[in-house]
């Protein structure tokens, strides 16, 4: 018998995310205005696959990008918008009451339970919060039922099972030990949620290093990991606050109409090559001026 | 001093009202008025409650202290806690949070709350909000809960919201045996409001220049009015000076 090394979880972003194929079910991580793997969704925008059905929990740009590019028929969540910014995303919006895009509303805690539901291999977990209000009626998947050992009006919240995990981790050796900085939003949950899992980091770093902290490691097997420094812009990581500007920028462009949305999705998103090419696009200044 | 907004206004009343007895004090996303009145509470009235504000638990901002309110809530900043807030654990301790605070596109007569949107009655919609966020499982468990308004008109205060996002009616909250304890107290730009005994909206108080006419007006049914309904109490100067200069420090709520 010879001695074998381990496999490098290393992956260019085109081939990372060539597992997303059209119809898929996607989940990605983040919340609000952090975390949000985004330099993966600008390469999956970029690459044009179709129907997806995208899980975001608590969303940002990152749904309303791929709605514009095209990419979407259904978004599973509890919320997406800009915090102040924009209260609702705007294209989310539009393509909601346009009636191009199926919206499948969840509370964020249904979004726990439905994740978890799945990485456990049940059918659905119970839950309280949303008893008698219009998610039933909104959403038909959740079905009221009176719980066998009380007897009290509860929810059967469904499973969600992803085929693809897109989340973000600040680092991750090559193996695919990553360790998400802070609270990781509902990233782990996703990850056990899905078949597959790409995991986008700001740094590769050495398996000594994660072996400092191990109790901050995630991991699923077969994980695809792909170093994008600054990806998560204009979303904050670790150490870089969100780019207001650039999204009161989006805001902007996509509230302008087709013509202004075109544009930023050429400058930003279609055009850009990578992440290195659309980080140029932000400019260093930029980038420096929100580093904490 | 110059006049408070109506933010600095909120973040004031919210402040006064939280009881002795909140241990822990949540907030969520895009209420900056409700984090900077937990802050303000923390620094004065409740020096051991439970502040916990997006990513960080106590200590929040940018270690200063008191903490500031940044524009955003899941800033890095806050993580200069003593503690997370973990997305994937906090609905695992529902017994925890007794105070939470929740705004929505629509409020009606028994303090129903609709953050979904308004459909179009053919299965889509016509207007279409950002999602119900974590409301509806909030306003079930927590001991009380309190609502802000940003705008008062007959298109925001209607007699039944098109859809419910979180169950404020409380005949209904008990035949479904919610847990928590309901609305505490509801904020407009016109005044201040809570629920009378059956469970309809009744007008506190109004606030300064406003006329019992305007608050009936931009109302779309019958408010519950008592015979004296006083002028709401404004911020003191004390107020505004620990608000602006501690707790709101870069101007978010200006």
């Amino acid at each position: 018998m010879s001695l074998a090394g381990r496999s490098s979880s290393l992956t260019e972003v085109d081939d990372a995310i060539s597992c997303v194929v059209d119809g898929a079910t996607v989940g990605i991580g983040g919340a609000v205005t952090a975390g949000h793997p985004m330099a993966l969704v600008r390469a999956l925008a970029r690459r044009g696959v179709r129907d997806l059905t995208v899980v975001a929990p608590t969303g940002g740009i990152e749904v309303d990008l791929l709605i514009a590019a095209g990419c979407v028929s259904r978004i599973v969540g509890s919320y997406v918008g800009i915090e102040a910014v924009a209260g609702v995303g705007p294209v989310y919006r539009s393509a909601i009451e346009s009636g191009r895009v199926e919206v499948v509303d969840l509370d964020e805690a249904h979004c726990v339970a439905a994740l978890r539901a799945a990485g456990q291999g049940l059918p659905f977990l119970p839950w309280r919060g949303g008893v008698g209000t219009a998610f039933p009626q909104l959403n038909p998947t959740l079905i009221e039922f009176d719980d066998p050992v009380r007897g009290e009006p509860l929810l059967a919240i469904p499973a969600i099972e992803l085929d693809v995990a897109l989340i973000y981790a600040e680092v991750s050796d090559c193996y695919g030990n990553a360790q998400p900085v802070g609270t990781g939003h509902m990233d782990a949950l996703l990850g056990s949620a899905a078949k597959q899992v790409v995991i986008q980091v700001d740094r590769v770093v050495s398996t000594e290093e994660i072996r400092r902290n191990p109790e901050k490691t995630i991991y699923w097997p077969g994980s695809k990991v792909v170093k994008a420094p600054f990806g998560t812009h204009p979303y904050s990581n670790g150490w870089m606050t969100s780019d207001e500007q650039h999204l009161v920028d989006f805001v902007a462009a996509a509230k302008g109409g087709d013509e202004t949305l075109s544009e930023y999705l050429r400058v930003h998103v279609l055009e850009p090559e990578d992440n290195d090419a659309y980080l140029e696009t932000v400019g260093i200044r930029r980038i420096s001026s929100l580093l904490i | 001093m110059e006049k408070p907004s109506i933010n600095e206004l909120f973040a004031v009343l919210l402040a006064r009202d939280f009881h002795a007895d909140d241990r822990t004090i949540m907030v969520g996303a895009n209420m900056p008025m409700a984090r900077a009145a937990a802050v303000m509470a923390n620094v004065t009235t409740h020096p051991d409650a439970r502040i916990s504000i997006g990513l960080g638990v106590q200590g929040l901002g940018d270690g200063g202290d008191p903490p500031a309110v940044h524009p955003f809530l899941f800033d890095p900043r806050t993580m200069a806690a003593e503690a997370l807030m973990f997305q994937g654990r906090v609905f695992d301790d529902m017994h925890s949070p007794d105070v939470f605070f929740v705004g929505g596109l629509q409020v009606d007569q028994r303090g129903n709350l609709n953050l979904f949107g308004i459909p179009d009655g053919e299965g889509g919609w016509k207007m279409r909000g950002p999602g119900s966020i974590a409301l509806a499982t909030m306003s079930a468990y927590c001991a009380g809960y309190y609502i802000v308004m940003p705008s008062h008109s007959t298109r925001t205060f209607v007699e039944r919201v098109a859809l419910i996002s979180a169950l404020g009616d409380a005949t209904e909250r008990a035949r479904l045996k919610l847990p928590g304890g309901g609305i505490r107290m509801l904020l407009s730009p016109l005044g201040v409001f809570d629920f009378n005994d059956a469970g309809d909206m009744r007008l506190r108080s109004m606030h300064e220049g406003v006329t019992l006419e305007e608050v009936q007006e931009a109302t779309g049914f019958e408010l519950d009015v008592p015979d004296r309904v006083p002028v709401t109490p404004g911020p003191t100067d004390e107020e505004m000076q620990l608000l602006r200069e501690r707790v709101d420090v870069y101007g978010t709520l200006a």
